[in-house]
């Protein structure tokens, strides 16, 4: 089962890096774009070359219309993406200071308490997701530049989200489990990135 | 029980679940949520805020710089940039006394343009300095401090993630809050230069010696450092002149670093995974905190608890300074237990309506005419020559120009509510960089700051208070730093025109 989620965790990742990475190469060839366009439309190159100039730009060369929107439409996806293996490394920031000093029984129970509460706040945020796409589904609300359905993106992250909410509750199953059982079940917690 | 006193108690319940550890995201959320609750009575209110704005948060374009500047920094290690930072920074200044150690802040300090976060910073130099300084015999403790410090510069040389956010919180220009970090970092850089020549000379068994490199080498070393020149001034040059905003500034670091790393076949399929991997645990990090904080915040606000807080402040009679004061130890103190990021998001909300209202007059009327003036005849526009003369005569002694001679001479943007707002930015700016520094210096103070742990945790056999004996120093050395930049704030603000 840990090798399942595992797996899902990183295969979410994976996407979401990917997907990182096209709107990285997306950007970047829009300001090249914009920069092309810039010089083109430059005093000196229209008076000097003026066919050249008017060819090169009647192919469109310049910005990628609308980019900013494909920005954030992936990047929401992006992040609820990372979601799952955050989740399951335990990687959010936290202070252990304090705790440190517990009993280890008080801390597994306090660890088990806090993994159950992220669970249900991790599914109560995708089951909102969820109803925020249904409801811009209906409205048929679309982007400004682009106009594509505003539904579309929250449709992407909900897949992720729900990903994020499987990982979560297992998660928090397992504490359970560990915490009744006594053995460990997950692996002994990764260096908290902070 | 009135809205501000649900307010106020929101917050040492806030403090209580972070310190039973529960993920600072997680708690701001829960927070939020709850207090919301108690203030509306309205239970479906606070889900219904969910529908859309855990989705506007996770796709914000500012906020897309975090995880592109993440990915920059690993690429940036894969392309083996940190190796090279010190190689070269330690062919000059190795055989110094000391110079190991120098060289490991000034790689630090380089590493620093290029990746935003103080603990990545920290955790990939040592990777590459700390068996050099233990094979010149440098001792641990001074080894693990040093480079615990020098990380500390990762997030106050520009990019910074921190400053990131601190610039959306305050609705501030981002490439201005990275050009004013700018002569800070450079300050921490050289003040822990001096502060590990104090030390050697206190300590002269904990430094070794290193032969001294020939120049031909040095140059070679200089030679292969260029790739982070490059793309230092391709993205904060390119933001700064505004060729490109910091999103679409970070997304060129991203693939620069990116395409340097695969030339130099550092970047696999495997190591790629890799850097997704790590960016995804940080991002998620970091975006559930933003998230909470939101949250948190859109409560506090609905009490209106930062706008009494600020009110209070102003009436209560205190300087402007003993304010400023007073807030830094608070940074201090709680930077010691949590991280930088959470700390600004926690409590930016509060602290800046208060800050906002600190009369500083960074900025006097009589500059702000000066500089409008010199923008005027730099422009070329026309100014009588009498006219032009006397005012230049009346800005030199300190004195106001009248409303008939800026009337005259259509000097613009110099009434009272202009003077208002540059005095605001100036003071967020510089109010940013002073938080930033301290919420820094708290994560390199013994017992608790969390870099030590880190660093020291790579150099299992050094004991942990080896490493707190020597951080003292520099913790010192950013003590004196703060103060100078407290007292001068021209040295924050110099680069940015009034």
């Amino acid at each position: 089962m840990y090798k399942f989620m595992d797996r899902l965790a990183r295969l979410f990742a994976i996407l979401g890096g990917i997907v990182l990475s096209i709107l990285i190469v997306q950007t970047c060839l829009s300001i090249i774009g914009r920069s092309i366009s810039t010089i083109l439309h430059s005093d000196l190159i229209e008076t000097t070359f003026p066919t050249v100039s008017q060819t090169l730009l009647s192919t469109g060369v310049g910005p990628i219309n609308g980019a900013f929107e494909l920005v954030e439409a992936g990047m929401a996806f992006v992040i609820f993406a990372f979601l799952p293996l955050c989740q399951l490394a335990g990687a959010h920031a936290s202070v252990d200071i304090f705790t440190s000093k517990l009993p280890n029984k008080a801390n597994a129970i306090l660890r088990t308490l806090i993994e159950i509460v992220f669970a249900f706040v991790i599914v109560v945020i995708a089951w909102e997701l969820s109803q925020g796409m249904l409801s811009k589904q209906r409205t048929g609300q679309t982007t400004f530049i682009l106009e594509f359905p505003v539904w579309w993106p929250y449709a992407l992250s909900l897949v992720a989200a729900v990903a994020s909410a499987i990982v979560a509750v297992y998660v928090a199953m397992m504490r359970v489990l560990e915490l009744v059982s006594g053995r460990q079940i997950l692996p002994a917690e990764l260096e908290a990135e902070h | 029980m009135s809205d501000i006193t649900i307010g106020l108690l929101s917050f040492p319940a806030l403090l209580v679940l972070i310190f039973l550890r529960v993920p600072i995201g997680l708690a701001m959320f829960l927070g939020g949520l709850v207090g919301l609750f108690v203030l509306t009575g309205d239970s479906t209110l606070a889900f219904a805020r969910l529908k859309s704005e855990t989705f506007t948060t996770f796709s914000s374009y500012s906020l897309s710089i975090i995880p592109m500047f993440l990915l920059m920094g690993h690429f940036a290690t894969l392309g083996g940039m940190s190796q090279a930072l010190f190689k070269a920074a330690e062919s000059f200044l190795g055989h110094r006394k000391g110079g190991v150690a120098m060289a490991a802040v000034g790689a630090c300090a380089g590493f620093g343009a290029i990746c935003g976060s103080s603990l990545a910073t920290a955790a990939t130099m040592s990777r590459v300095a700390l068996p050099e300084l233990r094979r010149y015999g440098y001792s641990g403790g001074f080894s693990t401090a040093t480079l615990a410090a020098g990380g500390t510069l990762g997030i106050l040389i520009p990019p910074s993630i921190v400053l990131v956010i601190y610039a959306i919180l305050t609705e501030q220009n981002i490439a201005k809050l990275f050009l004013a970090a700018f002569i800070p970092g450079i300050l921490a850089a050289i003040g822990y230069m001096i502060t590990i020549s104090i030390y050697v000379r206190i300590n002269p068994a904990s430094a070794g010696t290193r032969p001294r490199v020939p120049y031909s080498e040095r140059i070679k070393a200089l030679l292969a450092v260029w790739p982070v020149l490059l793309v230092f001034a391709a993205v904060v040059g390119g933001i700064y002149q505004g060729w490109f905003t910091p999103t679409e500034g970070a997304a060129v670091g991203a693939f620069g670093t990116g395409l340097i790393a695969f030339l130099g076949g550092g970047l696999t399929r495997a190591t790629l995974s890799e850097s997704f991997f790590v960016t995804a645990r940080s991002t998620a990090m970091i975006f559930f905190i933003v998230l909470g904080a939101a949250f948190y915040n859109g409560f506090l606000a609905l009490t209106q608890l930062p706008q009494e807080a600020a009110a209070w402040v102003g009436g209560s009679g205190l300087s402007p300074w003993t304010v400023l004061i007073i807030i830094l130890v608070f940074y201090l103190l709680l930077g010691c237990l949590m991280d930088s990021l959470s700390m600004i998001l926690l409590t930016i909300p509060i602290f800046w309506p208060i800050v906002q209202e600190l009369d500083f007059n960074l900025v006097s009327m009589v500059d702000l005419q000066s500089a409008r003036l010199a923008e005027m005849i730099e422009d070329g526009k026309e100014i009588p020559a009498a006219l032009l003369a006397e005012a230049q005569t009346m800005l030199a002694n300190g004195q106001e120009l009248t409303r008939e001679m800026t009337r005259e001479m259509k000097l613009r943007g110099v009434t009272e509510g202009a003077l208002n707002r540059v005095n605001i930015e100036r003071i967020a700016i510089w109010f940013g960089i002073l938080v930033l520094i301290v919420v820094e210096v708290g994560l390199i103070t013994p017992p608790v700051g969390m870099n030590l742990f880190v660093i020291n945790a790579m150099d299992r056999k050094t004991p942990m208070v080896e490493t707190y004996k020597a951080v003292l120093y520099f913790v010192g050395s950013d003590l004196v730093r703060v103060a100078l930049l407290v007292a001068f704030p021209l040295i924050t603000l110099i680069l940015l025109p009034i």
